[in-house]
């Protein structure tokens, strides 16, 4: 257990445990913001209860994501400074502004107006309700957009240079706009909508097959759906773009994700590995099964290379990415789940156009339905296994090519860090796991439809809610 | 004109934007903490609810304004970002520990059936992120020991001091009294009353606290000395002690009279006054005696940039803060946190 004194092992142990663990949270919490901002707009529009109450059913979800998520995030910021000072002061001219336009412009706004979407449907006017919701959403959106660039400039730094060890901004403009970002961005962007979406579609399934409110879930199953027939593709195809900056910009990446070790020269066919087993000591792959003359299509959608695929040997082993099956397996699951949804996706339609999505008709889907659930958790497993490829991706270096990981770590007694570790480890178990109870407790008991509609209820709209313990056995509902 | 009084006054204005959103911080999240630790002593189940949804709609804020201060302090002073936090490595971690558990207590509690555990997770983590705070505060006051790159060099249990428990204890004094007195105004009835008690008790603990930091400083710390006691500053810090203790008195005052809301405004007016006290001792050092907000800060460019994209949201920020604190204004008297 040599790890267990390594400062730099714990730290990185513990920044990936908690950015890992953090991404859960907000990856819904954005994406299902979107959700409803468009069920209350489908509300105020058509003054059908079922919109109103949808968007009261979901955010019982949404909340309990976001607390959450503002719990796991607030060790995201400061990790940077107690685990990682020596990449702070080098960085923080660019990447610590970042995160202070972050927080101004993303957080204060969704933290702002998040009190009024939940609890003021009494106290303000349906605009001004609506008008929360849209800046929780968009707040919670221009998160993605910053955090997204301060990671794209990290794998992509412009706009300046390191000068005796620390990054000057020359162009700020230019270190926004990095190579990376509008990418990544989109990519990130997508990734959260269509993994709340297959969420809020996988959590309608459940009901739908369970013959409950089935004419409220096929509601919300059909929105979800209609998303999806623009965001499946489009995340395949924004994919497919990343992955192209990838091979440009980071071509150690590119070859730890396809495991090749070996270089391709330019103007030659090469085979698509689908599954190998990396061995690094050897400098190659033990066992693999590729598919012939694949690769010229994926990359550039053609038989022949324009371009090299760099191998892995290029690079001294220091200066290139250790963990190679980690990062091929990871980026495999990401982009099969982009398929599997979809596929889903079209099936649902082809079934939707043929008139099998009715609300009698959709219990006896039971197969579509069962995917719909088997695909509400594959979201974040993609997300995670594409932040997987993009981070350890990048290693051995924390700003590309310039500032290593070794040299970011702050000097801390490792029995410090490894107490940290262990305390986020079982705090974020226990979270996790309280979490899935009491969310799949939130869906047992299902939306509440008799709820007074806003102003409508017996509740006078200045005064204070009355007392109302929530005693209501579970399944009575 | 000279091109460095340009760049000392952009450390000087991020220098006063970061202490804006750091007493906004302090004062909002000070009664959020302060009631959460308050919540500890809370005699029943209801009571205990009643408290968390005074909360239930600002505590996401209030704590977003140390997120603020955290990401413009990277930004603006990468180099006491740095330093501070890998000093400070125990109490940040023991701050940081405290806001997860009181964050999901909020939501855990109103699902669970055995409320007692989420109950103690939001009052100890109120009491942790305070603490950690406290240390924070007192071991920056201390001084860090660092090398001429301003680099930390000290041992991690640096913190840790006489005077830094002084600091920590008086902060969490302040923090119950300014719970106390948001509690004044936000309850009524048995459970006000409660708090006009705490108040008072916290009022002197607190001025207890402050006695001896202000007794103390002097003697331990040479720096402050020789700010303290010479002309001009001297006449700047006479009067404090002196506005303290005629703050304190109308303070006094109004919770004997049962007012509702001036107990409230002159602990954030005491507040403002210690504050402003300690940013006079600490100018123009950020990391006392050992590196100036010169030597810290971010190259101009960044800093004005920063100006550009955070400063003019500084308005906006605050007004939509304030507008929510307008609509969820009134008594609270539920204890369904979500229907509030």
């Amino acid at each position: 257990m040599e790890f267990l004194q390594d400062t730099v092992v714990l730290s990185r142990l513990q920044f990936a445990l908690t950015a890992i663990f953090h991404m859960l949270w907000p990856v819904l919490t954005t994406g299902m913001a979107i959700y409803l901002v468009i069920v209350e707009g489908m509300w105020l529009r058509t003054r059908n209860p079922d919109y109103y109450h949808h968007a009261r059913f979901w955010a019982k979800l949404y909340v309990l994501n976001f607390g959450i998520g503002v719990a796991s995030g607030v060790p995201m910021e400061f990790q940077f400074g107690t685990n990682w000072a020596p990449f702070s002061e080098a960085v923080g001219d660019f990447f610590g502004s970042v995160l202070g336009f972050e927080a101004s412009m993303a957080f204060m706004l969704e933290a702002g107006f998040l009190g009024i979407m939940l609890f003021g449907w009494e106290r303000v006017p349906p605009v001004i309700h609506y008008l929360s919701t849209i800046m929780v959403a968009f707040g919670a959106n221009l998160s993605t957009f910053w955090i997204i660039t301060a990671n794209s400039w990290l794998q992509t730094p412009s706009g300046g240079e390191v000068v005796d060890g620390k990054f000057v901004v020359s162009n700020y403009f230019e270190a926004i706009f990095n190579p990376f970002m509008a990418k990544s961005v989109s990519h990130m962007f997508l990734a959260t909508l269509e993994t709340s979406l297959f969420v809020i579609g996988g959590i309608s399934a459940w009901y739908l097959l369970n013959q409950r409110h089935p004419q409220f879930f096929t509601r919300s199953l059909k929105i979800v759906l209609a998303a999806a027939i623009a965001v499946a593709p489009l995340q395949i195809y924004v994919g497919h773009l990343s992955g192209e900056q990838v091979y440009h910009e980071q071509p150690a990446k590119l070859a730890a994700m396809e495991a090749q070790w070996e270089t391709i020269p330019a103007g030659t066919v090469a085979p698509w590995s689908a599954i190998a087993l990396p061995n690094v000591e050897a400098e190659r792959n033990d066992f693999e099964i590729s598919v012939p003359n694949a690769l010229g299509y994926i990359l550039e959608l053609k038989p022949q290379l324009s371009e090299p695929v760099l191998g892995l040997k290029e690079w001294k082993p220091e200066d290139r990415p250790a963990m190679v099956g980690l990062i091929y397996y990871s980026f495999r699951i990401m982009v099969a789940i982009g398929f599997f949804f979809a596929g889903l996706m079209l099936l649902s339609v082809v079934q939707w156009l043929r008139g099998k999505l009715s609300s009698e008709e959709i219990g006896k889907q039971r197969w579509l339905l069962v995917s719909w659930i088997f695909a509400a958790p594959l979201g974040y497993i993609a997300v995670e296994a594409g932040w997987i490829v993009r981070c350890v991706g990048r290693q051995p270096w924390a700003l590309y090519e310039q500032i290593r990981t070794v040299d970011a770590a702050s000097k801390l007694p490792p029995g410090n860090v490894l107490v940290s570790l262990t305390g986020f480890a079982v705090v974020y178990s226990v979270l996790f796991v309280t979490a899935l109870y009491f969310g799949s407790r939130i869906i047992r008991k299902g939306p509440d439809l008799d709820r007074p509609l806003p102003g409508q209820g017996d509740r006078d709209l200045t005064e204070p809610a009355t007392h109302e313990p929530d005693s209501r056995p579970v399944e009575a509902q | 004109m000279d091109l460095t009084i340009l760049d000392n006054f952009l450390a000087q204005v991020w220098f006063a934007i970061l202490a804006l959103f750091l007493f906004l911080y302090v004062m909002l999240d000070g009664f959020d903490l302060g009631v959460g630790i308050l919540s500890l002593t809370a005699s029943s189940e209801e009571r205990r609810g009643i408290l968390m949804t005074s909360l239930s709609n600002v505590w996401d804020a209030n704590e977003t304004w140390l997120v603020l201060m955290g990401g413009a302090l990277f930004g603006a002073f990468p180099l006491a970002y740095s330093t501070i936090l890998n000093a400070l490595y125990i109490p940040i971690l023991t701050m940081v520990f405290g806001f997860i558990f009181r964050a999901v207590a909020f939501e855990f509690r109103e699902h669970s059936e055995s409320k007692v555990f989420w109950n103690s997770a939001f009052g100890v983590g109120s009491f942790l992120a305070a603490l950690g705070q406290g240390f924070s505060l007192g071991a920056v006051l201390e001084g860090i020991h660092v090398d001429k790159a301003g680099h930390f060099i000290g041992s991690t249990w640096d913190f840790l001091s006489p005077q830094s428990v002084v600091v920590a204890l008086t902060l969490i004094q302040g923090y119950v009294l300014i719970g106390s007195t948001y509690l004044i105004l936000k309850t009524e009835g048995e459970l006000q009353k409660t708090h006009y008690r705490t108040a008072k008790i916290a009022t002197v603990t607190t001025l207890l606290g402050a006695i001896a930091i202000t007794i103390s400083t002097p003697i331990f710390f040479d720096y402050t000395r020789e700010r303290l006691f010479d002309a001009p500053w001297i006449y700047i810090f006479a009067t404090i002690p002196l506005l303290g203790v005629l703050l304190i008195w109308q303070l006094w005052k109004s919770i004997d009279r049962q007012k509702e809301v001036a107990p409230f405004v002159w602990t954030i007016l005491i507040f403002l006054l210690t504050f402003i006290g300690l940013a006079l001792v600490v100018f123009p050092f950020i990391i006392p005696t050992q590196i100036t907000i010169y030597d810290a800060a971010a190259t101009p460019t960044s800093l004005v940039f920063m100006l550009v994209f955070i400063g003019v949201l500084i308005p906006i920020m605050l007004f939509y803060n304030i507008y929510q604190y307008v609509v969820f204004r009134g008594k609270v008297t539920s204890s369904y946190y979500g229907e509030s």
